[in-house]
């Protein structure tokens, strides 16, 4: 132990002052330029349901690393949790997120239209794959910070791979019968959109025919993936980067399914807001978050990364390998009380 | 209570007097201190619940009167079936409190039981662990198809099909009532202490045997004390949301506070959340009111504290039958949620169970230094708990001594708005907190003073007859001498009416740290992004799935609870909770 702390403590300078270097000499002169600003605003408070606490906890340790002096703030929840805390602080004239990062682009779309968001293009936008970049913004109020397929995972302890659903309409099949997990459109962002999704595709009767089986309502996509890897169920609506890695990396009982009807892809989004409290920090991170570090760290997280020429990880299918189907923005606001209101009614919950 | 008159009493000594005296005369301290007190009150109860009454018939759009609110709350038949979903809930919730805390209340207190101090133990640890993590605990234990019991089932049964299933209305049922029935149990072991057994004597002479004394006379004694911690036992039921976002989700069983989440998500619709509270704010004053009005028409003074002696009633061989139904509710409300709890906070995967590869401090070392805000909201439920539990009972210590004393005039007004934050359940006190000071012109949205200032007024009806208590043991006579000596009323309350009442005071500061470090109800709409309480933090876990995470957090504000309590039985003796008065 005390060899372990007189080695940290020895190597801390040295760390710092690598990363500091390292840091100093890549930066670009705007980028300087934001640095200084958010060095003296202090801190970021980024507004989260894209990914997990722990991974989004993972990317604002690494803005710190790299802009010493800024410290970075994670407020995670559920997709449309968020979205009213912070429509909430925007009635209340007290918006305390500098930015927000969502998997429902129509929550930006309606944020856009209330003139709550800054117009922002980041410097990394043009080493984007050019495929990501576009499904954001056009007048750049948000970019696209992440693309998570939600797919089907089951778990490979209780379910042979020959056994698994082929595709969305297979889980109603009453053999699931107690054993789907889904989420709440009305608590998480990508759940609305694949509410929707299916409604487009098969009808409400998709659901009526799913509530047959009657299936484990949790509040967001995580929970349900939890669900299958704990056995409580066989069968989730699940994001493919947490089921790759609880697979790969913690060798969980876990494998996901590319559904033949399409794998729901809903752009990620990340918007600034116009009255962010940090508004110098709140670009910066807007442009980390499409740098090279993170690029990396979703890739070695089995995410897609967003710059063009980082390979995937091992064991991820490329974007263009399956059948994919997304939500237009507008089409998502539209449709999405909607979904809500007969699901509710469906469910009774 | 025949008193010296003091200067604040003849202050006031009649009307025509008053008339006559100009307007900056009567601003004397005392008045002035009676003053602050209702502007107090006037911002803790007062304007949030006219608030909420009023916002509930505001048009959230133009502003004006209407009623539309209440049309969108009760006009869709899915809101309706909730309320009635609770009302249930809370009947079935009570009946199982009853069944757990009265024996147990009667064998601690009344007979010869092997083991009572395990069992008194047992119930404060269900005093301890907030309710949330009782259903976490349960949710490991009865998942349908992972929970341990579960598995055992199939495993040695063979069959496929669960043996339980917390994710159903008996589930929810099970674990509201575990995580509240230590209320029935204080309640009714204070009332078993103070009766004689002079009147059971009288019945066993008169030829009945041991169950019928029990039936005609103990228990008709104690129904009062059963009566109002049912009424409680319900009002907390109705209240609860952590349980209710944890399993009737899943379970599909909709109950009002996950409908009020439904107000509450985008499009915010305040008004309508409003709108939807007010009968419930109705029932539970009505239930109030009953119980009052059926207490009023019965005299049971042979409840008297006083004189006669307490015999125990010798079980014989059903001494281990009792015992063995006490350890019972003990295992199901705290024994069994706490061992699986632990059990998860040390695995890597709650579901493999005890083994050496499977154990980790992970969880832990997660939580305590790498989690985004688990640590501040430690700090935060703490803090909360502190100085939630310090301002209600220096407040409720002053109301209560004005009113004692009869210092000031309308005093019992005072006592009125003390107690009546009892009758609103917490997330409906949360709504009104919100309506009047989130938004601008107070805009207190995010901070942590709208927090305190709703956990204080949640808690002030607890502080406050716990102070009215204290004060009115404590015979004047004391603080006469005082005055007559020449000191002043400050003198007396510093030297006398504190030193005397510290015990009680603090005792009741305990009863209000433990539930404020760990309020759930109340914080979930008043949080912002950097005051997260502990539960909420607890909660989002959950909805991410993170059990194991979730349980080394949970354990970390458990211990930190226990700790607090500890030093506090240190100084008080333990039974500061469960003595008689």
């Amino acid at each position: 132990m005390k060899h372990l702390m007189r080695y940290l403590v020895g190597s801390l300078p040295v760390l710092i002052l690598a990363t500091g270097i390292a840091g100093a000499a890549e930066m670009t002169q705007s980028e300087k330029e934001l640095y200084e600003g958010a060095k003296t605003e202090g801190s970021v408070t980024w507004y989260v349901s894209q990914t997990t606490t722990e991974f989004a906890d993972g990317m604002c340790r690494l803005f710190e690393q790299r802009y010493e002096g800024v410290s970075c703030d994670v407020v995670r929840a559920s997709g449309q949790v968020i979205f009213q805390r912070l429509t909430q602080e925007l009635q209340a004239n007290a918006v305390q997120g500098d930015l927000m990062s969502t998997n429902d682009d129509g929550q930006m779309l309606q944020l856009k239209e209330q003139g709550a968001l800054a117009q922002y293009a980041p410097e990394n936008l043009k080493d984007m794959v050019p495929l990501l970049r576009d499904m954001a913004d056009k007048d750049n109020y948000w970019i696209t910070s992440g693309v998570s397929p939600l797919v089907i995972a089951y778990n490979t302890d209780l379910v042979d791979e020959a056994d698994a659903p082929k595709n969305w309409t297979d889980l109603t099949d009453p053999k699931w019968k107690n054993q789907v997990a889904i989420g709440h459109p009305s608590y998480s962002g990508s759940v609305g959109l694949w509410t929707i999704l299916m409604n487009d595709l098969y009808g409400w009767d998709f659901f009526v025919n799913l509530e047959e089986n009657l299936p484990q309502i949790g509040r967001s996509v995580a929970d349900g993936h939890n669900l299958v890897v704990t056995g409580e169920r066989k069968v989730a609506l699940s994001p493919l980067s947490l089921i790759l890695s609880d697979s790969l990396q913690k060798q969980a009982p876990v494998a996901a399914v590319f559904p033949t009807d399409g794998a729901l892809l809903p752009p990620s989004a990340t918007g600034i807001l116009k009255d962010a409290p940090h508004p110098n920090a709140a670009r910066l991170f807007s442009n980390f978050i499409l740098g090279p570090e993170i690029a990396e760290y979703f890739s070695k997280d089995y995410r897609y990364p967003l710059r063009a020429g980082v390979p995937v990880a091992e064991g991820v299918r490329p974007l263009d390998t399956y059948a994919i189907k997304s939500i237009a923005t507008v089409d998502g606001i539209e449709k999405l009380q909607d979904v809500q209101a007969k699901f509710r009614d469906t469910f009774g919950i | 209570m025949t008193s010296i008159p003091d200067t604040a009493a003849s202050a006031w000594p009649e009307e025509t007097a008053r008339v006559r005296v100009p307007w900056h005369r009567r601003l004397q301290p005392a008045n002035l201190l009676w003053l602050l007190l209702v502007a107090i009150l006037v911002i803790l109860i007062v304007a949030p619940m006219s608030k909420l009454v009023i916002m509930s018939f505001t048009d959230g759009k133009l502003g004006g009167w209407t009623l539309h609110n209440y049309v969108e709350a009760y006009g869709n038949p899915r809101h309706v079936t909730a309320l009635t979903n609770t009302l249930k809930m809370g009947a079935a919730v009570v009946v199982l409190k009853l069944l757990f805390g009265v024996p147990l209340a009667w064998a601690c207190t009344r007979t010869d039981m092997p083991g009572k101090n395990f069992v008194r133990l047992g119930v404060f640890g269900a005093f301890i662990m907030p309710p949330y993590l009782g259903a976490v605990g349960w949710i490991l234990l009865a998942g349908p198809n992972a929970g341990w019991i579960n598995r055992v089932w199939t495993a040695t049964t063979g069959l496929n099909d669960p043996l339980v299933n917390i994710f159903s209305f008996w589930g929810l049922v099970l674990v509201t009532a575990i995580g509240g029935f230590f209320l029935v149990f204080v309640f009714v072991s204070s009332a078993f202490e103070m009766i004689s057994s002079e009147m059971e004597d009288a019945a066993n002479i008169l030829g009945a045997g041991p169950f019928k004394t029990a039936m005609k006379v103990t228990f008709p004694l104690v129904m009062p004390a059963i009566i109002g911690s049912a009424v409680l036992g319900f009002l907390g039921a109705i209240a609860l949301y952590g349980v209710p976002a944890l399993i009737s989700i899943p379970a599909r069983y909709p109950v009002v506070v996950i409908q009020l989440t439904e107000f509450f998500s985008f499009p915010l619709r305040l008004e309508v959340a409003a709108a939807y509270s007010i009968p419930l704010l109705l029932i539970t004053m009505a239930l109030l009111g009953m119980q009052k009005l059926f207490l009023r028409r019965k005299g049971f003074v042979s409840v008297s504290g006083k004189g006669g002696e307490r015999r125990v009633v010798k079980l014989g061989r059903w001494r281990w039958v009792m015992f063995g139904y006490c350890f019972f509710v003990v295992a199901l409300s705290v024994l069994l949620p706490l061992i699986v709890l632990l059990l998860a906070a040390f695995s890597t995967s709650w579901t493999k169970g005890f083994s050496f590869d499977n154990l980790t401090i992970n969880n832990f070392f997660y939580v305590l230094f790498e989690h985004s805000s688990s640590r501040q909201a430690l700090t935060t439920s703490i803090g909360l708990g502190i100085v939630a539990a310090t301002i209600a009972i220096l407040l409720a210590f002053f109301i209560a001594y004005i009113v004692q004393r009869r210092l000031l005039p309308f005093s019992s007004l005072l006592a009125f708005l003390a107690v009546s934050p009892y009758v609103v359940p917490g997330i409906i006190l949360a709504i009104g907190f919100y309506a009047a000071y989130a938004l601008p012109p107070v805009g207190l949205y995010g901070t942590y003073i709208i927090l305190a200032l709703a956990f204080v007024t949640r808690f002030l009806p607890i502080a406050f007859t716990a102070a009215a208590a204290g004060v009115r043991s404590i015979h004047p006579e004391m603080e006469e001498a005082v005055r007559i000596l020449g000191g002043g009323r400050l003198t007396a309350i510093r030297q006398v009416v504190g030193p005397l009442l510290k015990r009680t005071l603090a005792g009741a500061w305990l009863l209000i740290f433990v539930p404020a470090a760990q309020e759930l109800s109340t914080a979930i709409f008043l949080v912002g992004p950097k005051t997260r309480v502990v539960s909420v933090v607890l909660l989002d876990l959950s909805e991410e799935g993170e059990m194991e995470k979730l349980a080394a957090l949970g354990s970390v504000l458990l211990l930190i609870i226990v700790a607090v309590v500890a030093i506090g039985i240190k100084y008080l003796g333990r039974d500061f909770m469960l003595r008689r008065n």
